[in-house]
């Protein structure tokens, strides 16, 4: 099957049932995606389809067939991080991290969608993304920073 | 440290871009050629006799490599102190969930449904889940034979209470009857699991006739022992690598599955990964405990406490074996930083058919807190005293002993608990309205830092690069970026030079690791030492080479002065380059002694309780913390924001519900924890000073901020409404019925 991971055209041979999860983790060594809860509710998983944030965990490779991924790693250019990465690091958005990658990825289709989101607007907008660490007051902060810079 | 250079500043995360951008490496993401993936079979009955495991048909399946059982694995029994645990189960299963066999496949899928073709023949057994019971004459005994277990203690009499015990001070007696009222009240707390979000994993490989282990754990160095002990493999044979940990909160001290895949590694002959999914955390991983605490209190008229009587009940599950101690600490924060001068104070550790506990922030004291704060609020209300101006007429100033017995050293209870309710709105006026009524309640604690032994090597290589070695693995609070501070402020050269080398096992023979609220007391002094060690190699070698005194040599930053010579100035990254020199300074640090120090937390919560259905906002939290000098702020405040967050779940949410010895909340879906949705406005207050331990005045923040939560919002809704909830979670469900119960016995007077 082909479909577009990262803005690059990709050839997979993988199972019709192969969950998307696995799909980027195991046979295209994508790890930065990760699997928590397993059930759709944490959004360790998340990733963007064709822009918007879904839960790779529940999503079958036949339902990605054609479409664009995009996962963390998709987000920084080689040169330079995400402004949303950059947010994250300066204002403690991350602890352990194993978290991060579906938070900075959900926070993306965020401000793709509302440039300039209340703080208001971001809680609603995070709450399927689950952190046991920073108790999220420096995710939300993060987030209201980079939504505040010019590149995000 | 009079101008700090960088401590004390907001310091981005050492592994910031990594984790920021994907490429942090966890256990999960290791990938070894060869590797067949494990799965497991889990108990479905709380106890009974194990007549027969089936594997055959499992064998059978292709792709599958190895099957095994507790038969085949024999008596290897597993215990962080107390080994009481079969690696597999043998003879008898003790819990829904205890694991029975184990099979590793070419897939996880394969491995799965290998586990759904053993058949398992029980024979059930009488169960015990409560802890009254479980003390009870003719209870089921689950470990007649406790006191053989190594790390045990002999038992007098058999009885599922493995540890009781009496901490005695003053006359007890004497105290009571000294006393104008006597109050006795008992709280309980539920199972809570830390909730991590990268369940447990390990990965073991045997080659070239050593172990080694990718695994999710804060204290490789223990870890390894137990390992070492469990499978009988010499401790130096085993090697744990470092990799990113997804968040710990206490649970990842334990390695769960970890001698599992040792053994089905052996069988199948090639590499093994087990990987739990989050039905398995949440049924079988090592959950904070359930405990019962009866509290009966002594007052004066006056508001002072004359004796108490702590009877602070654990209940560990089947067993000990997750419990780094052998036992869950904290009965003595059920008598908490208080002048109280006769105190028994009585911990007793219960087996029961349930889930085994493990540590979770602060062990003990969110439960022993949760007691006692809210019995005290209980007492002052009893006695028509403010709550506030009760703590304040017992809590322990300079010179006093805590209930426990302690005599600490500088405390701050007082101005931590003036800082919190200056910053909250304790003394704003009630308002009401809609149906709702606000309540404010105030809550302390407070917690020490624990010892250990640290390790670190400071290299200063040709040209200006500097390496920081390190045994820690970081389960994600920021203990490599303090170290990195600390070493940038000893040398004065920036943080961004500075690169960090993660070790595995084999660079030290001994080191505590993370936990108890030790990294930042034992490693920031073991990252100094190193500094200052690696300064005098640097000394040493310029003297050395330019055959000049020791003593004439000034380092500041990177330039080195040597005084006479004509005042010369060289830089030292030019001189190693020059001499292809490095200079290392290598420090043990080994800083177990109890200290005299301890860090207070007092927290206000304020909260609206709808009278209609019980539902509880919680318009505001303030938590005040005691805490030296502050090293990061960045990561400061996150563990306080963390821990205040978690405390919230405790209070309101969070509950492994557990029906006829089952857990029945298997998943996020239904085991509950906060999200963006539940945050109420937080204000912190610190109060900073000069009295912390170690080199740079330091004091754990890790623990505190997730202790006082629960009786704050328990103490706040009281307020609000007038009814008392003696359990946790503290549900809208509880506050409707007890405000029922409230309407009931006010239509009846």
């Amino acid at each position: 099957m082909r479909l577009t991971v990262n803005g690059q055209s990709t050839e997979v041979d993988a199972p019709a049932n192969r969950l998307l999860v696995d799909l980027l983790r195991d046979d295209l060594g994508l790890t930065g995606t990760k699997e928590a809860c397993s059930v759709g509710v944490c959004g360790a998983c998340t990733v963007l389809l064709d822009g918007a944030p879904v839960a790779s965990c529940l999503m079958l490779a036949a339902q990605v067939e054609g479409r664009e991924v995009t996962t963390i790693e998709g987000l920084a250019s080689t040169e330079r991080l995400h402004p949303l990465q950059e947010a994250f690091i300066e204002h403690g958005g991350f602890q352990c991290g194993i978290c991060t990658p579906g938070q900075v990825v959900a926070a993306k289709a965020l401000l793709d969608s509302n440039p300039a989101p209340t703080a208001e607007d971001v809680r609603e907008w995070m709450t399927g993304n689950l952190c046991r660490c920073t108790g999220y007051y420096q995710i939300i902060e993060a987030i209201m920073a980079a939504a505040g810079s010019p590149d995000a | 440290m009079a101008d700090p250079f960088v401590l004390g500043r907001p310091t981005p995360r050492v592994e910031g871009v990594e984790k920021v951008t994907g490429a942090a490496r966890y256990a999960g993401d290791v990938k070894l050629p060869g590797m067949l993936h494990g799965a497991l079979l889990h108990s479905s009955r709380p106890y009974a006799r194990l007549v027969s495991v089936d594997t055959s048909a499992a064998r059978d399946l292709p792709g599958v490599r190895a099957v095994i059982t507790g038969e085949d694995v024999g008596q290897h029994l597993y215990g962080r102190r107390i080994k009481d645990m079969p690696v597999l189960a043998r003879g008898f299963v003790r819990y829904a969930g205890e694991r029975i066999a184990a099979v590793a496949a070419d897939s996880e899928d394969i491995a799965r449904r290998a586990v759904d073709l053993i058949e398992v023949e029980y024979e059930d057994l009488e169960p015990v889940f409560d802890i009254e019971e479980a003390l009870t004459d003719g209870a089921p005994l689950l470990h007649p034979n406790h006191g053989d277990y190594p790390g045990a203690r002999a038992q007098e009499t058999p009885s599922n209470a493995y540890m009781w015990s009496v901490n005695d001070r003053g006359d007890l007696d004497a105290g009571f009857a000294e006393a104008d009222l006597v109050i006795e009240h008992t709280y309980r707390t539920e199972r809570v699991h830390q909730a991590y979000l990268e369940p447990h994993i390990a990965l073991v490989s045997l080659e070239g006739g050593r172990v080694h282990v990718w695994t999710t754990t804060k204290a490789p160095q223990s870890i390894r022992d137990a390992l070492a002990f469990t499978v009988d493999v010499p401790r130096e044979d085993i090697v744990l690598h470092h990799s990113h940990i997804g968040g710990d909160f206490g649970g990842k001290g334990t390695p769960l599955n970890l001698p599992i895949a040792y053994f089905l590694a052996q069988a199948a002959g090639a590499p093994v990964r087990l990987a739990a999914d989050y039905i398995q955390e949440l049924m079988a991983g090592n959950p904070r405990h359930a405990t019962l605490t009866t509290l009966r209190t002594g007052v004066k008229r006056d508001g002072t406490i004359t004796a108490h009587h702590a009877r602070f009940r654990v209940n560990c599950g089947a067993y000990a074996a997750y419990k780094p101690n052998g036992v869950i600490g904290g009965a003595q924060r059920a008598a908490g930083p208080y002048r109280i001068p006769n105190t028994r104070i009585e911990s007793i550790q219960v087996y029961t058919n349930t889930v085994p506990g493990g540590h979770m922030r602060a062990p003990g004291s969110p439960q022993a807190v949760f007691a006692l704060e809210s019995h005290l609020d209980e007492v002052a209300r009893e006695l028509g005293l403010d709550p506030l101006e009760f703590r304040e007429r017992n809590l322990v100033r300079e010179g006093d002993e805590t209930a426990w017995g302690d005599r600490l050293e500088h405390l701050k209870a007082h101005e931590t608990l003036d800082a919190a309710i200056d910053t909250s709105r304790y003394r704003a006026s009630a308002s009401e309205g809609r149906g709702r009524k606000v309540g404010r309640g105030i809550a302390v604690g407070d917690h020490g830092s624990g010892g250990g032994i640290g390790n670190a090597e400071v290299r200063l290589h040709p040209g200006g690069a500097v390496t920081l070695g390190t045994p820690i693995f970081d389960q994600g609070s920021g203990t490599y970026t303090t170290l990195q501070q600390v070493v940038a402020e000893e040398l004065h050269v920036p943080t961004s030079r500075i690169t960090l080398e993660i070790w595995d096992t084999d660079e030290t023979d001994d080191d505590s690791g993370i936990g108890g609220s030790r990294a930042t007391r034992v490693n920031t002094r073991t990252a100094h030492e190193a500094a200052l060690e690696a300064r005098a190699a640097l000394v040493r070698l310029v003297a050395e080479r330019l055959d000049v005194a020791e003593d004439t040599i000034a380092l500041e930053g990177d330039e080195v002065r040597i005084e006479g010579d004509g005042g010369r100035v060289e830089r030292w990254p030019e001189l190693l380059s020059r001499w292809e020199e490095t200079a290392v300074g290598r420090a043990r640090v080994e800083d177990r002694e109890a200290i005299r120090l301890t860090g207070f937390v007092a927290q206000v919560a304020e909260v609206a309780v709808d009278e209609e259905t019980g539902e509880i906002e919680v318009l505001g939290i303030t938590t005040a913390h005691d805490v030296g000098r502050v090293l990061n702020p960045i990561g400061h405040q996150g563990q306080i924001n963390g821990g205040v967050v978690q405390g919230l779940g405790y209070a309101l949410m969070e509950h492994l519900g557990v029906e006829d010895g089952r857990v029945t909340t298997l998943s996020f879906g239904d085991y509950k924890i906060p999200s963006t949705a539940d945050l109420p406005p937080l204000r912190t207050a610190l109060v900073e000073g000069e009295e912390g331990i170690g080199p740079y005045r330091i004091k754990g923040i890790g623990e505190t901020p997730n202790v006082p939560v629960a009786a704050a919002i328990a103490n706040a809704v009281e307020d609000a409404v007038g009814v008392r909830i003696r359990d946790l979670p503290i549900t809208a469900e509880k506050v409707y019925r007890a405000l029922q119960a409230q309407r009931e016995r006010e239509g009846q007077a």
